[in-house]
């Protein structure tokens, strides 16, 4: 068999003159995951605002089901906690990182406008939020069969961990069409946008386990809070 | 005539770099770019500046966010005639004004730069444990390495820009990297006073939150580094250091 075959390609990315316009969240969400270039083409033109709050509307909307599975773990409180700490997690982290990501953006010598980005953004955090969906069987399958917060938090994690991977594809891929002289901005700055969000989970925990308060009452760096859950031989739901 | 929201709109044509109109707007002097220039300086740095001034305390927020962009500010004024004779010294005929002008705008994407890493910075104090007597200062330390970085990165990417502009005005390579040296010096010999004197800018944690230290003109930056190096190689007990 060639490498041709054998080898997994990501979805042509399309130029705006050979692309259909997404309009509809249900089309939104069939373009991130088949034709992201669809949707970079189509925020390439202007006046796309309807776009961009389709993807965060779904961004929103599917964080909020795979934290509604991850309160399932707790169950309680964590039944509402979970959910809309995950949802505003993903979407401060966001904007957090906004600003940085068009400067990165701009140095690297592409003439994307900010409003693009946002929606590149947005198009990021729904693909993200969208695989986590996906995830969401296999997590809940294993919320109910283990006990330990530890081992739940390794898998939702690697969860995190692949759906951001390939939203991170799918920014870079849409910054490219732009013609940047250079990745390296877009590369480092996708290294802070990965320590935001770790770091973002830790700010807002419990995300998995119980606790008194609704957020924590001590500020700790997320290497520090995962080390003491690894201390923890019984830390348990 | 340009107005603000038109300059406003070419700020990335300064961070891209663009060597055709950023050469224009160094011939043409416009006041309403420098104007915007001044702007950015003040509300990048002042953003960057109030987020690493939270960490100790809101008032130290608000003398920072004045203290930070006052050093850009009086940097650039303090080395300004000098910059100006030495550019046609080296090999680039400019004026005054156009040294000036040309520093603003390296300043000013370095200003971006800070500006856009502000809500990081914020993230970052707001994650950060608040300083408490008898704790430890290894998150005061946290806190100066990321800014270190930050300021880092913004400033080798200022002056990566500094150095095409002067390359695309002076047509050599060689001359560009001459007078980028020679502005470079002039520009940390001052500003490395000026932060000594304007300090605290972060706020030391055993040290009360102040606008400037009592000892603010006593003493200098490099007396305090001969000192330190000299501590080195000295048998006596070291003096106690507040870096800050």
């Amino acid at each position: 068999m060639s490498d041709e075959l054998t080898k997994p390609t990501p979805p042509p990315l399309q130029t705006a003159e050979t692309y259909q316009p997404v309009r509809g969240v249900i089309p939104t969400v069939e373009a991130i995951l088949r034709e992201p270039g669809r949707i970079a083409a189509t925020l390439r033109q202007h006046g796309q605002g309807r776009l961009v709050l389709g993807m965060l509307a779904v961004a929103a909307f599917c964080s909020v089901v795979y934290g509604i599975v991850v309160g399932t773990f707790s169950g309680g409180q964590q039944l509402w906690a979970a959910p809309v700490k995950i949802a505003i997690g993903m979407l401060i982290s966001g904007l957090i990182c906004l600003p940085s990501l068009y400067i990165f953006s701009c140095l690297s010598g592409s003439p994307v406008r900010l409003a693009q980005v946002f929606g590149f953004l947005a198009g990021l955090l729904a693909l993200s939020a969208i695989l986590l969906i996906g995830f969401a069987p296999v997590a809940w399958v294993f919320s109910g069969s283990t006990q330990s917060v530890a081992g739940m938090g390794a898998l939702h994690l690697l969860f995190w961990i692949v759906a951001t991977w390939f939203g991170l594809r799918f920014l870079n891929g849409s910054l490219k069409q732009f013609a940047p002289r250079s990745s390296d901005g877009v590369r480092v700055w996708a290294i802070i946008f990965i320590l935001v969000q770790l770091q973002m989970m830790t700010a807002l925990r419990p995300l998995l386990g119980t606790a008194d308060t609704f957020l924590p009452q001590e500020k700790r760096f997320f290497l520090a809070h995962w080390i003491e859950c690894l201390e923890k031989p019984k830390s348990q739901k | 005539m340009q107005t603000p929201s038109a300059t406003l709109a070419e700020l990335p044509v300064l961070l891209r770099g663009e060597s055709k109109p950023i050469k224009r707007w160094i011939e043409e002097l416009a006041v309403a770019r420098l104007r915007t220039a001044v702007f950015i300086i003040v509300a990048g740095t002042g953003a960057f500046g109030a987020a690493m001034g939270l960490w100790r305390a809101p008032q130290q927020a608000v003398f920072t966010a004045i203290k930070f962009p006052l050093i850009i500010f009086l940097t650039t004024l303090g080395t300004a005639l000098l910059n100006g004779m030495v550019a046609p010294l080296l090999g680039l005929n400019l004026r005054f004004a156009q040294s000036l002008a040309a520093v603003l705008m390296s300043f000013t994407i370095f200003a971006l730069i800070l500006g856009s890493f502000s809500p990081l910075m914020l993230f970052l104090v707001w994650n950060t444990p608040p300083y408490e007597g008898g704790a430890s200062t290894v998150a005061y330390r946290f806190v100066q390495l990321a800014q270190v970085v930050i300021i880092a990165f913004a400033g080798v990417a200022a002056n990566i820009r500094l150095l095409q502009l002067l390359g695309s005005l002076s047509g050599s390579k060689a001359v560009a990297k001459k007078i980028l040296f020679a502005w470079l010096t002039a520009n940390l010999f001052l500003g490395s006073q000026l932060c000594w004197i304007l300090r605290p800018l972060i706020g030391s944690p055993a040290l009360p939150t102040q606008f400037l230290r009592a000892d603010a003109f006593k003493g200098n930056f490099y007396e305090t580094v001969f000192d330190a190096v000299g501590t080195i190689f000295s048998t006596k007990q070291p003096p106690k250091n507040n870096y800050e």
